[in-house]
């Protein structure tokens, strides 16, 4: 191989070489685009509309923005706050003809107590109530207002705090007794062995008394282990104390205290009686024969105690009173906007008689009422009634509910109502349009601050970068719950203090990610070589670092929106509470509650949110890809 | 690097205290909470914060002081009447408390009287005990779906992954545990739609740890598995693996030996400020689920207006992610000593 030698003539001179251009053949220009240039923004446009699943989220973002925006206005439904709907609250989702049996707002319900006494499930409207199947007597230990007969269990744990001697149980209102007459004690124990590791204890009876503010007693029987009826002869024991009568008595059982462990005794019914029939009343208003009824006496408003009230000094239950549960399907909107019992005043009556829709003669009364169009909402009237204090007549009527309140048929809630009586779809949409509009004003407040700040931070480094961060560190973790309530406390509990205090902190997290960015890209040789060249700071910062890592800031911030929302809901959940503010956290964290009797409520506005943040996050990851340069052009 | 690190802990040390001595002032300025129960109660609540010095007790009004707290007559018919100190005071007596006798405070309703340390100790072990749990078998699981989808990439088994991984990152966790109950719970009937008590069985309390644990992990799961997947498909695209493979290394020995180590650059540290975090607990999934945990205490304390107890909890929340951002930033520095957090420009 040859080598290079500078003293060597290799018959090159200038002659050899030739200029590619003369300079009178004009100045050298880039040859023009035979295409159109393009702009960044239409680049990216056209890199996201190729990720198919960007633009699925997008649409679906549009799509709920559009809901939230549209529903309110066409909903027939006013979900303004006030009590005005409470009457239809929690009806089930309906969106087809009651009888249709898919979604007809008939619900079917399982093991609910039955009302003996009005022939209906308890709590539930009797005209509503279907298919209707009553079971067999069952036992509770609990007392309800709609069980009948048990026993006390009078329970005497060896852990008792009170446990002082025997235990007892006498009644709280005293009586006279008098020798003369006859005083009986009739009185049905339980006979049951052991309960839950309690043993059946012995028992005596006492009639006890005051003399000169000193409790003493008189023993009718003594220690005794025979349980069922049992009768107690107060009068005889008077005599044999020789006592013609006592003025303040009580009747007592006391229970032997055992220390072989828990004891108890049952009692079934106390009833007192007498020959003497002048105090018949009295002593019945003492005696009980349902023990469950006993069990549900609770004091009086003024903290006494009502005449049938038995006082004992240990752990009271109910055991074994039967209670019916049925099973059955309900019709919840046909109990609300049904026929139902109403009082209407006579104006009212007069409207619709002039209206043409029925007619009535209040001079005759309800036999006189004929309804002649199906518009009216008076189906019969069961009786009039004459008001003296205002000088008009009142009726007992039948009345179609959505008609007697304007409305052409009964409303369909597709998704049922809330606690409020409100459709859930209108409110859930238009508490998201206040949410959205509240979220993209805080987002956009918090990326403009979040930008400069991070950048600042990023770029310059060094102890400018430690202050700022520092700064940041302090601001985020002073918990922003305490930073909530001062500012709740100072601006009121509002819809715009909540904004205020996401701006608060909010833009913490931007200003990270581009501080983040910036690091990553300062250091980069094409920022040093534009450094070289004489770049200014400013022109680094935006021209050069910023479009590289625009795109995950971009991503970062449009998530923002959906966890404003997300945070929104925690301080709900947290009983901070926005109260009586239309928003869509709000929504979420009230209907928890309803979780297990009505799903729909918690359902459909947690799929919202899910759906929300899935859009969201489909749409910020082709964002970020759309916007990012070193992309550009690529497939 | 060295001091780097010690500038970086005495930062964080000033910072918590900056931030706790904030947090103090702000919630003192907040309304003063009275405390409920008995006079006498009452009475020894007052006596403790007079002992420390966040209340005075005179034996006659004094107008000066702003709002009457309480007054009372004791049993030896003495009077006392209550007012607040200064905030500053109050700042300085608590302080010295800690300072010198590591005293943080008596709780007002969640247990009366008690100092807010043992309740918060407490509190500690459940959510501690759900945190562990989860952190063992999210990280791994999650990092092994990322790798799968990251030697899959663009195949169904990489869709399915990352499609799944992206619903549930984005559904919000009270939503999750929502959807959990609903099914489990209460259409199903095989799970517990609450935590067990003290007084349940075995069965019960293991099977109620399920959903808390499941709501718990599904995060973390999401998270690594995206993170290990994108840097693994970004390490997988470098001249060096080409370059591994190209001198001859299978694979395998490529993926396991270059590819994975890199990856792990940025796994690590995220992984080490996890185990920080397992001393926090969720507040939102405690709330709903009824989990006794510092989470649930953090709510129960904020409603009843328990200032102490709260404070306690906010300080433990904060001092938390304090160490885990110093932790994470550090261990970049030590595990891949190009990144320089903090560097000049």
């Amino acid at each position: 191989m040859e080598i290079f030698d500078p003293n060597k003539n290799y018959g090159l001179n200038s002659t050899s070489f030739q200029l590619v251009r003369k300079e009178n053949e004009g100045k050298i220009h880039d040859a023009k685009f035979e295409t159109k240039p393009t702009t960044f923004a239409k680049d990216a446009f056209k890199r996201f509309c190729k990720n198919k699943s960007s633009v699925v989220g997008a649409v679906i973002i549009a799509f709920l923005l559009l809901c939230s925006f549209i529903a309110p206005i066409v909903s027939p439904y006013d979900v303004s706050n006030g009590s005005t709907y409470i009457v239809q609250k929690l009806l089930p989702p309906k969106a087809f003809k009651s009888g249709t049996g898919f979604w007809d707002g008939v619900m079917k319900y399982d093991h609910i107590v039955y009302d003996q006494d009005k022939e209906c499930p308890a709590d539930f409207t009797s005209h509503a109530v279907k298919d209707i199947t009553v079971g067999e007597e069952e036992y509770t230990n609990t007392a309800s207002k709609y069980a009948k007969g048990g026993y006390i269990e009078l329970h005497y744990g060896t852990d008792s705090v009170t446990k002082t001697g025997n235990g007892f149980l006498y009644n709280y209102k005293d009586f006279k007794i008098t020798a003369t007459d006859s005083y009986v004690a009739k009185v049905v124990f339980g006979d049951v062995e052991t309960l839950d590791d309690a043993k059946q204890t012995r028992y005596r009876t006492l009639i006890q008394y005051e003399e000169s503010f000193e409790t003493k007693y008189l023993e009718v029987s003594p220690w005794s282990s025979s349980y069922g009826e049992q009768s107690f002869d107060l009068s005889s024991t008077l005599s044999a104390n020789s006592l013609t009568s006592l003025d303040k008595c009580k009747f007592r059982i006391e229970l032997e205290d055992r220390t072989d462990g828990d004891f108890f005794l049952l009692v079934q019914s106390i009833n007192i009686s007498s020959s003497n029939t002048d105090v018949a009343e009295e002593l019945a208003s003492i005696s009980f024969t349902d023990a469950n009824q006993n069990a549900l006496i609770v004091k009086n408003d003024n903290g006494t105690f009502p005449s049938n009230y038995w006082q004992s000094n240990i752990e009271r239950y109910l055991y074994h009173a039967s209670i019916k549960y049925c099973n059955f399907t309900y019709d919840a909107y046909d109990a609300v906007f049904g026929d139902n019992e109403r009082i209407i005043g006579e104006t009212l009556m007069l409207e619709y008689v002039s209206q043409g829709l029925c007619d009535y003669d209040f001079s005759i009364g309800p036999s006189s009422f004929v309804s002649k169009s199906d518009k009216c909402p008076v189906v019969s009237v069961l009786a009039q009634e004459f008001d003296a204090a205002t000088g008009v007549n009142q009726l007992r009527t039948i009345t179609t509910y959505y008609k007697y309140i304007g409305l052409k048929e009964s409303p369909k809630y597709l998704l049922g109502t809330d606690k409020n009586g409100h459709d859930l779809v209108t409110k859930s949409l238009s508490s998201l349009r206040t949410s959205l509009l509240v979220a993209t004003i805080a987002s956009a407040v918090c990326l403009a601050i979040g930008l400069v700040w991070g950048a600042v931070a990023g770029y310059f480094g060094g102890t400018v970068d430690i202050v700022m961060e520092r700064f940041t560190d302090i601001l985020s973790g002073v918990p922003w719950i305490v930073m909530m309530t001062l500012i709740i406390l100072l601006l009121g509990n509002n819809i715009i203090t909540f904004a205020i205090a996401l701006c608060m902190t909010d833009w913490i997290g931007p200003a990270g990610t581009t501080r983040t960015q910036f690091y990553r890209f300062k250091g980069r040789e094409y920022v040093l070589a534009s450094r070289t060249l004489g770049a200014s700071d400013w022109r680094l910062i935006f021209q050069h670092i910023m479009p590289n890592g625009l795109g995950t800031i971009v991503t970062s911030c449009v998530l923002m929106i959906p966890s404003c929302i997300f945070a929104e809901a925690s301080i709900s959940y947290l009983g901070l509470g926005l109260q009586g503010v239309n928003s869509f956290g709000v929504i979420l964290s009230e209907n928890q509650v309803y979780l297990k009797t009505m799903p729909a409520l918690v359902i459909f506005p947690s799929i919202i949110i899910s759906l929300l943040m899935i859009s969201f996050n489909l749409f910020g990851n082709g964002l970020r890809d759309a916007l990012n340069p070193s992309l550009k052009g690529g497939e | 690097m060295v001091r780097y690190t010690i500038k970086r802990l005495i930062l964080a040390v000033v910072t918590t205290f900056i931030i706790l001595s904030l947090t103090f002032i702000l919630m003192r300025l907040l309304p003063f909470q009275k405390p409920i129960g008995t006079n006498d109660a009452q009475y020894s609540y007052y006596m403790t914060q007079v002992h420390q010095g966040f209340v005075v007790d005179f034996a006659v009004e004094n107008k000066s002081y702003g709002e009457l707290l309480w007054k009372y007559i004791d049993s030896m018919g003495g009077r006392h009447y209550f007012y607040q100190t200064p905030v500053m005071t109050q700042y300085f007596s608590w302080l010295k408390n800690i300072f010198t006798k590591w005293e943080w405070g008596t709780s007002t309703y969640v247990m009366q009287n008690v100092s807010a340390l043992t309740i918060i100790a407490k509190r500690i072990p459940t959510s501690m005990y759900l945190n562990i749990l989860s952190v063992i078998w999210s990280v791994p699981l999650g990092i092994f779906l990322g790798i799968v989808a990251a030697l899959n990439k663009n195949k169904p088994v990489d869709h399915i992954i990352s499609t799944s991984v992206m619903v549930f990152i984005s559904v919000p966790g009270f939503v999750l545990i929502t959807f959990l109950i609903w099914i489990f719970g209460y259409k199903l009937g095989w799970l517990p739609t609450q935590w067990a008590k003290s007084t349940d069985g075995d069965l019960a309390k293991f099977l109620s740890y399920i959903i808390p644990v499941f709501v718990l992990s599904f995060g973390s799961i999401c998270g690594y598995c995206r993170f290990t997947r994108a840097e693994l498909c970004e390490v997988m695209e470098s001249e060096y693996l080409l370059l591994a493979r190209t001198k001859g290394l299978t694979k395998r020995q490529s993926i396991l030996r270059h590819a994975l180590r890199n990856a792990m650059v940025p796994i690590v540290p995220a992984i080490l400020a996890e185990f920080i975090g397992i001393l926090g607990g969720s507040m939102i999934l405690e709330n709903l689920y009824g989990i006794n945990g510092i989470g649930d205490l953090f709510i129960t304390a904020l409603n009843a207006k328990d200032y102490n107890v709260l404070f306690v909890d906010m300080a433990l929340f904060t001092t938390i992610s304090l160490v885990a951002g110093v932790i994470l930033d550090l261990s970049y520095g030590f595990i891949d000593p190009r990144i320089r957090m903090g560097a000049r420009k």
